[in-house]
């Protein structure tokens, strides 16, 4: 099947500059290959400053990419221009993790709503008005909340209406940037439900990203474990919860708590080991129990376990 | 095992603009030395204002408790007057928070930081309250304290700052230790370590915790009891393991079952199931039980008359009219 | 932004101190407005065998070493005060705001550039800078307005840009961009309406200072020049006659008093009736 959104080897370096004046360079993302089929949800999953959100932030064109391409529906918009950029925007969305910070506090729901309807301009406002209605009903909510403002709303509430937001240009692609990280678990579970009945009834295709191994499943086909701005493992999220091949994945997995699970002694790792010039090696190297030689030497190629689960690991 | 801290009937109000507001109801909890309580429930719960009625830090001070005991190894802490309690408060009881940035002065060291708080509970010269700091960030696993020492807040990770948080906390040897949330805004894999540093400083030295969550997965993991809240009340108490795999309140058990896992659910069902609704406005006015209105059990009597409590073995006790149904 | 007036009486009623710091600026407005009809005299009017008489039912705050009537210069001095405050601060706002938002939304040279300019008058005392100003382009009240619009104008340009960074940088900001919003209209609809609360607080605080100031440069001669009903020029002259006649000199500075206290008050209460998060 042809890709929806395809990514070819995307690489960001952030220019950090000191007090002095002079620059170090940080690899955020350090050649991603990902693609993602219409329909479909693909879950992201890492630690935070592993380059999830890099990616989310590159995929939506608030941020430049150093290198590689975006290719969407094969026209290639990892460069293109500020006004082309505008009239594609509507194609893709993203709902951001912080419920609390990304709706602006002096619009009501309505004008939040009904503004990308207006950027779009062939609405009338009668039109935009019953589709607003439509978006509330869509998550869940009455028409009697047009008029209410953003701070009158629960967290769980306004992550609603951030979802309803985003579906207001009807976009084919839905970016969602650790939609529940903030939420109480017994409300993440109501927007979750949100998003996997969303996506069946607009037939959305989702970009997920996640720290919680446990939650993409509920929201994902397939599942790419991310570790320091590289994918570890990628394939559907089944295997990779019941046979993680990875042995970060499985650090990830342990970390889980689950109800029932014991309690798995975490290692004290403090995260001050210095593992940042890794050149040629896997990304993993200094934290792999299982790690030798070859991996510092040689960065490991993605191998098939399976059809369509892909480790980048010398011993999966 | 003594009881570090024991809390009876307590209830607790705010006087604010919107007039008096309920915010506690009757609650009742122990601590047991070397224990670890996890209270859990929704935010809104009223799991916090639990954790600062202890430490006398309610918005309205002493007066906002209006009935109730808080006796914490045999004197009661509501009697105490702010002077007193300066005394509790950081050296006998100790606590976390859910954002470490924000307890932790930018503008100094953590190394200046730590050796101030060792310093005004302990007769302590600088250079054994350093000593001493170091000690405690070793005890919280950080490889190389020196350095941490010397550096500020904002050059930490979210992590480690809660590690040393963990440790300024645990440095007066306190016998008790609130932590609220303290792993909510972490990753999950750095979650795992805050648990088991908690859990490990538990153990080594006595210190009865009560850990604040509003995620029961997280709690399943570390508690030795389990306390569930819901609107200002109690509505479950019992050891973990009984409170967990046989949950007996229709609240614990929608709790439950929104904790996202990795097996699929024996229905094939695969959707999480949600508690629809939200927790009410302390103001709200509830006759009866205040879970009925969003309860899938909620039988007649539930809006009509308040659930008595029922104390069972083993310090398991619930307010729900659902068991007595089942009794009868 | 719609303010309900129920809202607002609603604050008004629980917090007395703005209610009175109303009350204190609609009074000064309505008598600097309605002056001519509720003075009994000419402001300037001399009538030298009335010197100096102290406070009767004639002349209810005294007379002037003139022999004009005192009530009446003090309410034709709250028109000259509120002219005064209130078009230093527009002004000082509107060139302010204007550079701010630039600044802080183009970041760069530009910003650079305006940071430079506002750092070089903000590192002179603000009442120094406007004396040797008004001396540099002579007394007068009009000259004295213009070197306090030219001090205060830093000030707004240092809040917009504050704010304009903080909020650039918000979620909803950066969402409104990925719906393909141009940077003006971002400006408009996102960051403007989100700075009012400060700014218009930060305005009402400056009338009551532009006021003061405005007085004491009157006061030590470089403001209005006598005899016009100015506050401050009034107190100067009213000086060497403190100890015998008080109520020439009490009645101007009384009302200087009322004036900044009432708009310093009323600063406090619009950030609440602002702020959307405050109760209806």
């Amino acid at each position: 099947m042809e890709p929806l959104l395809e990514i070819r080897d995307l690489k960001k370096t952030f220019k950090i500059k000191n007090f002095f004046g002079s620059t170090t360079e940080v690899q955020a993302l350090k050649g991603i290959s990902l693609s993602i089929a219409k329909g479909e949800s693909l879950g992201i999953v890492g630690e935070s400053g592993c380059g999830k959100s890099t990616l989310a932030n590159l995929i939506i064109r608030l941020d430049e990419p150093t290198e590689g391409s975006i290719i969407l529906d094969g026209q290639d918009i990892s460069h293109i221009k500020e006004k082309a950029l505008r009239k594609l925007r509507s194609r893709i969305q993203i709902v951001f993790q912080d419920p609390y910070s990304s709706l602006s506090p002096r619009m009501t729901v309505e004008e939040i709503l009904t503004e990308p309807m207006c950027v779009e301009g062939v609405k009338t406002t009668k039109q935009m008005r019953d589709k607003a209605v439509e978006l509330l009903e869509l998550v869940g909510m009455r028409s009697s909340n047009l008029s209410r403002y953003p701070h009158e709303f629960s967290g769980g509430q306004r992550q609603r209406l951030s979802i309803a937001r985003a579906l207001t240009t009807e976009p084919d692609i839905l970016l969602l940037d650790e939609p529940t990280s903030a939420l109480d678990v017994s409300v993440q579970a109501q927007v979750l439900n949100i998003l996997t009945s969303l996506q069946k009834q607009m037939n959305l295709t989702y970009l997920f990203i996640s720290h919680n191994l446990a939650v993409v499943k509920y929201i994902s086909n397939r599942t790419a474990v991310m570790y320091r701005g590289k994918v570890m493992e990628i394939g559907p999220s089944k295997n990779i919860l019941m046979s993680p091949a990875h042995p970060y994945t499985k650090k990830l997995l342990e970390a889980v708590p689950i109800v029932g699970k014991p309690f798995h002694q975490p290692d004290t790792e403090d995260g001050s080991v210095n593992d940042g010039d890794i050149v040629d090696g896997c990304s993993y190297y200094y934290r792999c129990p299982f790690a030798e030689k070859r991996c510092l030497e040689q960065q490991p190629e993605f191998l098939a376990k399976e059809a369509s689960h892909l480790v980048a690991c010398w011993k999966g | 095992m003594e009881n570090i801290l024991s809390i009876k009937n307590l209830s607790v109000s705010l006087s604010g603009k919107r007039g008096i507001v309920p915010i506690l109801h009757n609650i009742s909890l122990e601590v047991e030395q070397g224990h670890i309580l996890g209270i859990v429930g929704e935010s809104g719960s009223g799991k916090s204002m639990t954790a600062f009625a202890i430490n006398q830090l309610l918005p309205g001070g002493r007066k906002s408790i209006v009935d109730g005991s808080i006796s914490f190894c045999g004197e009661d802490l509501t009697e105490k007057t702010e002077k007193e309690m300066t005394k509790f408060r950081g050296k006998e009881i100790a606590m976390i928070f859910q954002e470490p940035m924000t307890c932790l002065n930018p503008v100094f060291t953590i190394g200046r930081q730590m050796k101030d708080v060792i310093m005004t509970h302990q007769k302590k010269s600088s250079k054994e309250a350093e000593k001493q700091a170091e000690e405690m960030l070793e005890k919280v696993h950080i490889r190389n304290p020196n350095r941490v020492l010397s550096c500020y807040p904002y050059e930490l990770s979210g992590g480690m700052r809660q590690r040393v948080m963990i440790a300024i906390a645990l440095s007066c040897s306190p016998k008790l230790l609130i932590a609220d949330e303290p792993t909510t805004a972490l990753d999950v894999t750095i979650q795992a370590q805050i648990i088991f540093l908690i859990k490990e400083a538990c153990k080594a030295t006595g210190t009865g915790v009560i850990f604040i969550s509003h995620d029961l997965g997280v709690v399943s993991q570390l508690c030795d009891t389990i306390a569930v809240m819901y609107s200002g009340q109690i509505v479950e108490v019992g050891r973990a393991a009984d409170v967990l795999a046989h949950p007996q309140h229709p609240y614990t058990k929608a709790l439950l079952a929104s904790v996202p896992s990795f097996t699929p659910r024996e229905d094939g069902n695969d959707t999480l199931s949600a508690i629809p609704g939200m927790v009410p406005d302390p103001l709200e006015v509830i006759t009866g039980c205040r879970f009925a209105p969003r309860c899938s059990y909620a039988m007649d009597i539930c809006h009509k008359k308040v659930p008595p409590l029922q104390i069972f073995a083993d310090g398991y006790s619930l307010h729900c009219h659902l068991q007595k149904e089942v009794e009868n | 932004m719609i303010i309900s007036p129920k809202k607002i009486i609603g604050i008004l009623e629980q917090n007395t101190l703005t209610l009175i710091g109303t009350i204190m600026v609609v009074f000064i407005i309505f008598i600097g407005v309605a002056a001519p009809l509720i003075c009994p005299y000419d402001p300037n009017l001399m009538n030298i065998p009335a010197r100096l008489q102290a406070p009767s039912l004639a002349h209810f705050f005294g007379t002037d070493e003139m022999g004009s009537d005192v009530f009446t210069r003090v309410i034709y001095g709250a028109r000259i005060s509120i002219t005064v405050g209130l078009s230093i601060v527009v002004i000082a706002a509107g060139i302010g705001c204007f550079f701010g938002s630039i600044s802080g939304y183009a970041g760069g040279k530009i910003d650079r550039i305006i940071m430079a300019a506002t750092d070089m008058v903000l590192s002179f005392p603000s009442m120094v800078l406007a004396l040797a100003l008004t001396a540099a382009m002579g007394p007068g009240l009009f000259n004295t307005m213009l070197a306090v619009c030219i001090v205060r104008i830093p000030l707004y340009v240092r809040l917009m840009r504050g704010q304009v960074l903080a909020l650039k940088e918000m979620q909803y900001v950066r969402a409104a961009r990925t719906f393909g919003e141009s940077p003006a209209k971002i400006v408009l609809r996102h960051i403007i309406p989100n700075c009012l609360t400060p700014l218009l607080v930060q305005m009402t605080l400056g009338i009551g200072d532009a006021i003061l100031i405005a007085s004491s440069m009157s006061f030590i001669g470089l403001g209005a020049q006598p005899p016009t009903p100015e506050w401050g020029a009034m107190i100067a002259t009213a000086r060497i006659y403190a100890i015998d006649q008080w109520w020439y000199a009490a009645f101007p500075g009384l009302f200087i008093l009322i004036t900044v206290m009432g708009f310093n008050l009323l600063g406090d209460g619009i950030r609440d009736i602002l702020d959307p998060r405050s109760k209806d």
